[in-house]
């Protein structure tokens, strides 16, 4: 099924402006002495490695930040990074299996040139191909002698997929960061928090970043891609009186040409948050609680990207320390059945805003698509890298990682699609019937959450925690929604998921950094308002310190 | 970032202790202004600070790395330091020296960043912030502080902190930041020379300069301001030898003064000396284990004692901490060792942070006033081969009544960390070079050995990395040495019966402890400077940084009777399978 037109807007991609891959130096110097390498390690290396890539980030950034008027941090920074991949062994069996209680990690983020200077170039990748081929061949040769002595799975996958090999070179315009119209810009966005006496501390920062990846391998991929990226983000603090620390904040993100919204809409988005914390120190203490609940749009994105999302990882399917909730899933319902959540790197655009998970080609070189894990609540597929599961041979574009780090699958746009759309008035009234039909006083409504945590491990206690910074309480008898403070949503994932009775037709989108075992990528959920009918919320953790014993200092020196 | 090396020629003024009169500074006069208001809190009965201290550095630096010929990094970095002391008690008893002292005082780093411009209301909201976060760490360590006494049998009678009397002066900020456009081309270029080595297989050139302009206000009524220069350049080569060892070398250059900056003949020749210490290390045969004499010959004395001399003059004062939890502190080896012989009787060592060049050289080591705004004095650390004094803070430590200005680096629970300046090792009994390979020679013969070892070159500050670090730490454990990591020999030479030298890698000290230099059993009539940038890393591991000390050393030659040498016992890779890629030695 599709999103609704006119409520969620999909951008096609943009056509970028392609260039052959031989007319880019870098690809060429790094194919060039990939092939060397290779060749004299084909011929004279025990073992021999059947595969080599190099991949180079070449990210460019510039940030601002200010408080109350004054900048905080003015700095920018370059660099280019070298992760090498070296596989020993054979696609069947490589230096790559899991081995228990120790995870593989070969790359390094060596950094390279700047520019393209192939001699300096050459020999950084001569190295590390050497430091790496070596820990290669070391970990092959403990994997095959721990498969004698210990017990391993009768028929496990292999560790490596064939995929087609890429040529594509795009070419990425500079950074365009006038930075003293952005210094005046933010100096004056973040003056508008002194209208707050009551906040700690407050914040208006501005990033801008150009990402260029580069990769080559030896089945024969030359890729070059990238994009720009601008991120403002207002944040502020403060703190109740019973010491109990107090956080909200909003960003802004815009991929390549779109702008960041106008002053207006961010002051506007400060003047909320303001106002929202002055009100939160003196809003009362939740109790514990079990109950029906309605997360917004944003909220719901953390909820899936945490309860579903890093449960669908392909790669967690594989290792036998992880919780696989739906390791056997396929083919059966996990969600309710008007609900289907699509991963979707080729979207570059939802609901008025950029997502920040979108890509053309993913850390192994492997085309973005979108791919649909749940159709009608029925799971169809997992998240793929190169790494291949039992009955999921190919990678469908999500082997992602940060620099030094090895790639897993990994998560991009979350967007969850809902046949059961309700107006934001019916899903608040439905609210109110659930509340009245469990006989309770009252629901909640989570209206802005920063983020959260899921443990997948199965040694662990396989639960989600979302963190809240806006809650509502909805009274059944009418009485005006109250802001509440200290509440953290909590629960296991199956039982979680039966328990989504509707959606509403309002979308919200939530980016941001996901960090996991590959390290932080940008991701982006996508999902309509949800009205839960069992959420279990639980006291945070309590500040030690109460507000600070002088009042504030006023202008002019006065004391 | 950097500190406590200072411009000698920037305008600087004094004012009477008392004195109403000060700089017109925006920053200064809204850290005073908060300092002033901070002077009344209380927490409920509990007792109110005696002494609060706000420090602000503010960074403006530049960076630049580059290997054979290409800009590997290239950074510019503007950003500010505030530390903020509290302290509550009194001078004689607060809630410093205690072991979790630094983890309560870590709260005032909740208070956000601070800001990089000068408006007043940003910059006292942080210190209002920090200060209240401080106060509360404060109270909460002092109270945990009396807890664990009230368990301790013995209790040490040491006040907590010396009073030091208020110092008020203002130099100029208005010095220029060290200029990166040129050194551009200059590091590319000197990363170049490197191409002519192929047995180089990595080298990088790296270049730094900051302007730390320092601002201190305390609530006795110090009020200082300082502006500080400096610029450094390090080049670092890595090789192999055919068995695998990896060998390498490294040199620092670091100058305080734009008009004193070194040639580009002395940049080449720096980093050609480090490609052809690498290339024939490369060659070099591996040493042997060795029990003898020693010459220290050039800067490898000066690197010695920094390190013995440095490590040893700073006094360690171990803090309170509950009963049966005392955190593994290693003493100074010259503890309760004042009056004692330290030395042979014919060397003298003086510590000058006021001496300001040394035959007209400018020197690293020399400064005003040291973090606590203590101005320092020469100070006559060992007379005759005795010890006389230490390096002092306003840290109390037993035997002494007042700090001697060389706080010169951040140390653990609550103080800071003294450090050497300008330290002039002096032997009134010399001999000539020449004598002294003779003598080296002559007592090797005597102990029946081929040859004696001549070492040249000490790797210190460190250019080890952080594997070869751990592997360091690792033997130091094994050596039963506890975590102190002895630097390593880079240059070591046998000298044949008939003079011949032979370089030799792969050789380690088997301690460096300061039993050593009781053993110095002569020294050169020529005297040598080694400089360099102190830190709070292990051996001064070059580029850990945080905050540096500059530092010279002025030292002559010295032979030792006896050193105890091993051959390193690290396993290590075989050379790389693959040949290397081809370098052409024109640009």
């Amino acid at each position: 099924m599709n999103l609704r037109a006119g409520r969620i807007l999909l951008l096609a991609l943009a056509i970028p402006t392609s260039i052959w891959a031989a007319q880019v130096p870098l690809l060429e110097i790094l194919s060039e002495e990939l092939e060397r390498n290779f060749r004299v390690l084909q011929a004279g290396a025990d073992p021999a490695p059947y595969f080599i890539s190099c991949a180079v980030t070449d990210t460019e950034y510039a940030l601002i930040s200010a408080t109350r008027g004054a900048l905080q941090a003015h700095s920018g920074r370059r660099s280019r990074l070298l992760d090498v991949t070296v596989r020993v062994g054979a696609p069947e069996l490589d230096n790559y299996r899991p081995l228990a209680g120790e995870t593989a990690l070969f790359a390094s983020a060596r950094p390279i040139p700047l520019e393209d200077a192939p001699e300096a170039i050459r020999r950084a990748l001569w190295l590390e191909i050497d430091r790496v081929y070596r820990a290669a061949a070391e970990r092959l040769i403990r994997i095959k002698t721990q498969r004698q002595v210990s017990a391993s799975e009768p028929e496990a996958p292999p560790d490596f997929s064939l995929e087609e090999p890429v040529r594509y070179a795009e070419e990425v315009p500079p950074l365009a960061f006038p930075a003293q119209e952005w210094a005046a810009r933010v100096r004056t966005l973040s003056s508008g928090f002194s209208a707050f006496p009551e906040l700690l501390g407050s914040r208006v920062s501005v990033v801008a970043q150009r990402e260029v990846k580069y990769l080559v391998t030896t089945e024969g991929t030359r890729l070059t891609h990238g994009r720009r990226m601008a991120r403002l983000e207002i944040a502020a603090t403060a703190r109740a009186d019973d010491g109990m620390d107090l956080a909200d904040s909003e960003s802004f993100e815009a991929l390549d040409d779109n702008p960041l919204p106008r002053d207006e809409a961010i002051l506007e988005a400060i003047r909320r948050v303001g106002t929202v914390l002055t009100q939160l120190r003196r809003a009362p203490v939740i109790e514990p609680y079990v109950g029906p609940a309605i997360l917004s749009g944003k909220a719901a994105g953390v909820f899936f990207h945490e309860i579903f999302g890093h449960r669908v990882e392909g790669h967690r399917q594989k290792d036998i320390t992880e919780g696989q909730t739906f390791a056997r899933s396929v083919g059966t319902r996990v969600l309710p059945e008007f609900l289907s959540v699509i991963f979707d790197p080729t979207v570059r655009r939802a609901a008025g805003a950029d997502l920040l998970g979108s890509y053309r080609f993913d850390d192994e070189g492997v085309a973005a698509r979108r791919v649909p894990v749940v159709e009608n609540g029925v799971m169809k597929t997992f998240l793929m890298s190169r790494s291949p599961i039992r009955g999921f041979s190919h990678s469908n574009g999500h082997g992602r990682r940060q620099p030094g780090m090895e790639v897993v699958s990994r998560q991009s746009n979350l967007i969850v699609e809902s046949e059961r759309q309700v107006s934001s008035e019916r899903l608040r009234e439905m609210l109110l019937e659930e509340i009245r039909r469990q006989g309770k006083p009252y629901g909640y409504s989570f209206e802005h959450v920063t983020g959260g945590y899921t443990l997948t491990e199965r040694r662990a206690i396989q639960a989600w925690k979302v963190i809240p910074l806006v809650v509502y309480r909805v009274w059944a008898d009418g009485r005006p929604d109250e802001l509440v403070r200290g509440a953290d949503l909590v629960g296991t994932p199956l039982a979680s998921f039966a328990k989504i009775a509707a959606t509403s037709d309002q979308v919200g989108v939530f980016n941001g950094y996901c960090g996991a075992e590959s390290g932080s990528v940008p991701v982006a959920a996508v999902s309509p308002a949800l009205l839960v009918t069992e959420l279990e919320i639980q006291k945070k953790p309590a500040g030690q310190d109460r507000p600070p014993i002088l009042p504030p200092p006023q202008e002019a020196g006065g004391k | 970032m950097r500190r406590a090396v200072l411009l000698i020629w920037a305008v600087w003024t004094a004012w009477a202790g008392q004195s109403a009169v000060s700089a017109p500074d925006a920053v200064l006069d809204a850290m005073e202004a908060e300092l002033e208001r901070s002077r009344s809190l209380r927490l409920a009965d509990l007792e109110a600070p005696y002494f609060i201290e706000y420090t602000l550095d503010d960074v403006s630096s530049v960076t630049l790395s580059a290997t054979l010929g290409a800009i590997v990094a290239r950074h510019q970095s503007r950003f500010r330091v505030p530390r903020v002391t509290v302290r509550v008690g009194s001078y004689d008893f607060d809630n410093t020296n205690y072991v979790l002292t630094d983890y309560f005082a870590r709260a005032a780093q909740a208070a956000g960043d601070v800001p990089i411009e000068d408006s007043p209301l940003p910059l006292r909201t942080y210190f209002w912030l920090a200060t209240d976060a401080a106060y509360k760490g404060a109270v909460e360590a002092i109270a945990r502080k009396r807890a664990a006494l009230r368990n301790v049998g013995a209790r040490d009678s040491t006040p907590d902190f010396f009073r030091a009397e208020p110092a008020r002066f203002f130099e100029s900020a208005a010095v220029r930041l060290p200029d990166e456009g040129p050194w551009v081309g200059r590091v590319r270029e000197l990363s170049a020379i490197f191409r002519g080595y192929p047995a180089v297989y990595a080298s990088q050139v790296d270049y730094g300069g900051s302007l730390t302009v320092t601002r201190l206000v305390n609530t006795e009524g110090t009020r200082i301001q300082y502006p500080d220069w400096l610029a450094w350049i390090r080049f670092r080569a890595d090789g192999q030898a055919p068995d695998g060892m990896p060998v390498r070398d490294a040199a620092a250059l670091a100058w305080q003064d734009p008009a004193r900056e070194p040639t580009v003949l002395e940049l080449r020749s720096t980093a050609a000396r480090v490609a052809e210490n690498v290339t024939a290390l490369a060659k070099a045969p591996a040493g042997d284990s060795y029990t003898g004499p020693v010459l220290l010959e050039g800067i490898a004395a000066p690197q010695l004692l920094a390190q013995v001399l440095g490590r040893n003059l700073a006094p360690v004062r171990r803090p309170v901490a509950e009963a049966g939890r005392t955190p593994p502190i290693e003493p100074s080896e010259f503890e309760d060792r004042l009056g004692a012989r330290i030395l042979p009787e014919w060397i003298d060592v003086v510590d000058d942070p006021t001496q300001a060049e040394w035959r007209g050289r400018r020197l690293l080591g020399r400064y005003r006033v040291d973090m606590e705004g203590v101005a320092p004095a020469p100070l006559a650390l060992v007379e005759r081969g005795v010890l006389k004094q230490f390096l002092l803070t306003r840290q109390p430590v037993s035997g002494a009544s007042a700090s001697n200005g060389r706080a010169r680096l951040p140390g653990a629970f609550g103080a800071n960390t003294s450090a050497i300046s300008n330290l002039f090792v002096s032997a009134s009994r010399t001999e000539t070079a020449a004598a002294l390979r003779e003598k080296l020679i002559e007592l090797s013969r005597r102990r029946g050995k081929g040859y004696g070892l001549l070492i040249r070159k000490l790797d210190f500050p460190s250019s080890a990395d952080g594997r070869e670090l751990r592997r360091m730490a690792a033997g130091a454990r094994l050596r039963g040495a506890g975590a102190r990591l002895l630097s390593r020999p880079l240059l070591v030479y046998r000298v044949w019966a008939d003079g011949r030298e032979e370089l030799v890698r792969g050789l380690e000290f088997r301690s460096l402890s300061a039993r050593l230099l009781r053993d110095i059993v002569a020294a050169s009539d020529e005297s040598h400077l080694f400089e360099f940038l102190a830190n709070t890393a292990p051996l001064a591991l070059a580029g850990a940084g945080g905050y540096v000390a500059g530092c010279s050393v002025v030292a002559p030659s010295l032979l030792l009777e006896e050193m105890e040498l091993e051959t390193v016992r690290d396993s290590y890779p075989r050379p790389p399978l693959v040949p290397a890629p081809a370098l052409s030695i024109s640009q």
